[in-house]
């Protein structure tokens, strides 16, 4: 028995240290799997001294409901897409940005600021943006046979797509086949998108947000869904795969770093978006990562293959093609709703 | 001064099994019962709507599968588990502890490692196909990943144990004598196993399907990362709602079904025991 009090003694010394003390050298960074090297953390605590405690999730909606349900305490910073960080300020869960304390906040490319999602910018700066299209593997499949989202729906396909595990990305899809808007607020068409998306799932293997570059690597999926940088990352590793924004149009989102309501180390969280936002650490990660960085001045100092990429720096008229992913208010219970419907194979 | 010391261990035991067992069960009851809320987990005030919400084909259809794979794990688990049982138990002391120790080995390394694994056996590039491949037995790689025979491979694999070790706890006190005695009267080796063997070792199958079947249904990690799309598993349902739906209710409802089955089956369990020693008093009479 005493063995056990022990255990518990233990284990509460383990779980409660974290909160007690010698705090102002810490940062809790909530993140996206794979979306800041190591070694830019690692710079940073070099740098400041400030140690970097480092947690990651798959979905928006997972770090939603951590974050909801510890009220908001516990971690520094977060990356909700665009969507999160209006749902978020609404709820109450995020405190402002002190602009003051983060200077290269000025130097950001000016189109991606002061967006409806986040006015002026006061809960959110962004962090990176990208794309969702299609990843082909043109070893086994010829790359001019997907071309648009609907091809995704050939029934030669069946049991061999990965899907990003990220209901808009998802919804985007049907909805733009469709005609309409990925950000479309009318139940009548998320029910259409969510019946075409039915008649996808005999055709779909997998639901993969962590790394969906990995299963496409492993030779498990040939065709599907990825996210632009995690493509960039396969194709460092295996040059046939390949990138394809889809003829309908592909989706484009935008992570924001945001200071949960209830953040201990509220200054040391400013410090690390400064650094972040920093040209040459900005640099380091999208060569890494593989997304774009609004830090313009990040832009020259990139080498020439990352400046080049169309899979990282889309054509300006692929970004007109495509949707920017945007806040969707009162209608995100319905998309809730048709993707659970979706996910329990009804 | 005796007294005092098992006054205190029992009142510790259960003021532990309350705190730790009896007030997280207690919660998850209560929630099972409220409004789901879109902006909360859940919102107070009394409902039934959770229950109402499980009648769903869909989630029949998922919880019927989740069924069969975890009654499939079960059996294999049974088929495998019960010689190794067996021949354990009729070893030498020192070997047999040789033989446990060996089969709780892997236990120290964290299940999801584990399941990581089984992953890398079964992949496309995997060690299996390699293996295959290099025999000759197939031209393409075959696609093992993401089926329900992997969910299940994984699970058998996860749950093994928890199948052999009552069931050694059972036979390890069987009597061989009776195995002997019923070779002299002369019964063959079929049906010395199904009218001697089987019937006194039954308490110990029975308690290790318990301990396999209902778990297994739980293991969603098992299926995230070997099976696909649609190889969910009730676990997988119950995980969604709590992190992706918001919906707490409905989870918690979805966890007091498993809860009460196991309970369902923990009491078939005492039924057939009582039933197993009553007959056996008859005999000794």
């Amino acid at each position: 028995m005493t063995s056990k009090i022990m255990t518990v003694f233990t284990f509460a010394i383990l779980v409660l240290q974290p909160f007690s003390g010698a705090a102002a050298e810490k940062v809790y960074v909530y993140n996206w799997t794979e979306y800041i090297p190591e070694a830019v953390l690692e710079q940073f605590t070099e740098e400041t001294g400030i140690k970097v405690i480092y947690t990651t999730y798959d979905s928006n909606e997972t770090m939603y409901a951590k974050l909801k349900l510890i009220q908001g305490e516990g971690y520094d910073l977060v990356f909700p897409s665009t969507y999160f960080v209006s749902k978020m300020s609404r709820e109450g869960m995020l405190q402002p940005i002190d602009q003051a304390l983060i200077p290269n906040m000025k130097e950001l490319d000016p189109s991606v600021m002061d967006k409806p999602f986040d006015p002026g910018n006061r809960y959110s700066v962004p962090y990176m943006w990208g794309s969702t299209g299609i990843a082909v593997n043109t070893d086994v499949i010829p790359v001019k046979n997907v071309t648009s989202w609907k091809d995704l729906w050939n029934k030669e396909y069946k049991d061999q797509l990965l899907l990003q595990d990220d209901m808009r990305e998802v919804f985007h899809m049907a909805l733009k086949i469709k005609g309409y808007s990925s950000n479309s607020r009318t139940p009548r068409e998320i029910e259409e998108a969510y019946q075409l998306l039915k008649e996808l799932m005999p055709n779909v293997l997998l639901f993969n947000s962590d790394s969906p570059r990995l299963p496409y690597l492993a030779g498990e999926v040939n065709v599907g869904m990825i996210w632009n940088g995690e493509a960039w990352m396969a194709q460092q590793e295996n040059p046939a795969i390949a990138y394809v924004y889809p003829s309908e149009g592909a989706n484009f989102w935008a992570d924001s770093f945001v200071i949960p309501a209830g953040a201990k180390n509220r200054e040391n969280a400013h410090k690390f978006i400064n650094f972040m936002l920093r040209p040459d650490i900005a640099k380091i990660c999208v060569e890494e990562n593989g997304f774009a960085t609004p830090v313009l001045k990040a832009l020259p100092l990139l080498s020439e293959d990352v400046r080049k990429s169309e899979t990282i720096f889309p054509p300006a008229a692929i970004v007109k093609a495509g949707e920017f992913q945007t806040d969707v208010g009162d209608a995100l219970p319905v998309y809730q709703m048709y993707w659970e419907k979706l996910r329990s194979g009804n | 001064m005796k007294n005092k010391v098992q006054l205190f261990s029992i009142s510790l035991i259960s003021g532990w099994v309350m705190l730790f067992g009896g007030a997280p069960l207690l919660l998850l009851l209560i929630t099972s019962f409220l409004k789901q809320h879109p902006e909360k987990f859940y919102q107070f005030s009394f409902s039934v709507q959770s229950y109402f919400q499980l009648i769903d084909p869909a989630y029949l259809d998922i919880f019927l599968r989740s069924v069969r794979l975890a009654g499939l794990t079960m059996l294999f688990c049974l088929i495998f588990g019960y010689p190794f049982a067996w021949f354990t138990g009729r070893l030498q002391q020192h070997f047999r502890a040789a033989m446990l120790i060996m089969l709780m080995i892997p236990f120290w390394t964290n299940s999801l490692v584990r399941t990581y694994a089984v992953r890398m056996i079964l992949g496309t590039h995997g060690l299996l196909n390699k293996a295959l491949l290099a025999v000759g037995i197939t031209e393409s790689p075959i696609r093992f990943m993401y089926t329900d025979s992997a969910v299940v491979l994984g699970l058998i694999y996860l749950m093994l144990p928890f199948m052999i070790l009552p069931l050694y706890a059972n036979i390890e006190k069987f009597d061989y004598r009776l195995v002997e005695a019923a070779r002299d009267l002369g019964a063959g080796p079929l049906q010395t196993f199904s009218s001697v063997v089987f019937p006194l070792t039954l308490p110990g199958i029975l308690a290790g399907c318990i301990m396999v079947f209902v778990p297994t249904m739980g293991l969603f990690y098992v299926a995230t990362l070997l099976g696909g799309a649609r190889n969910l598993l009730v676990g997988n349902l119950i995980q969604h709602q709590f992190l992706v739906s918001h919906n707490w209710p409905l989870g918690s409802a979805m966890s007091v079904i498993l809860i009460l089955m196991m309970a369902a089956m923990l009491a078939l369990y005492w039924l057939v025991l009582r039933r197993f020693s009553a007959r056996g008093q008859v005999y000794h009479a």
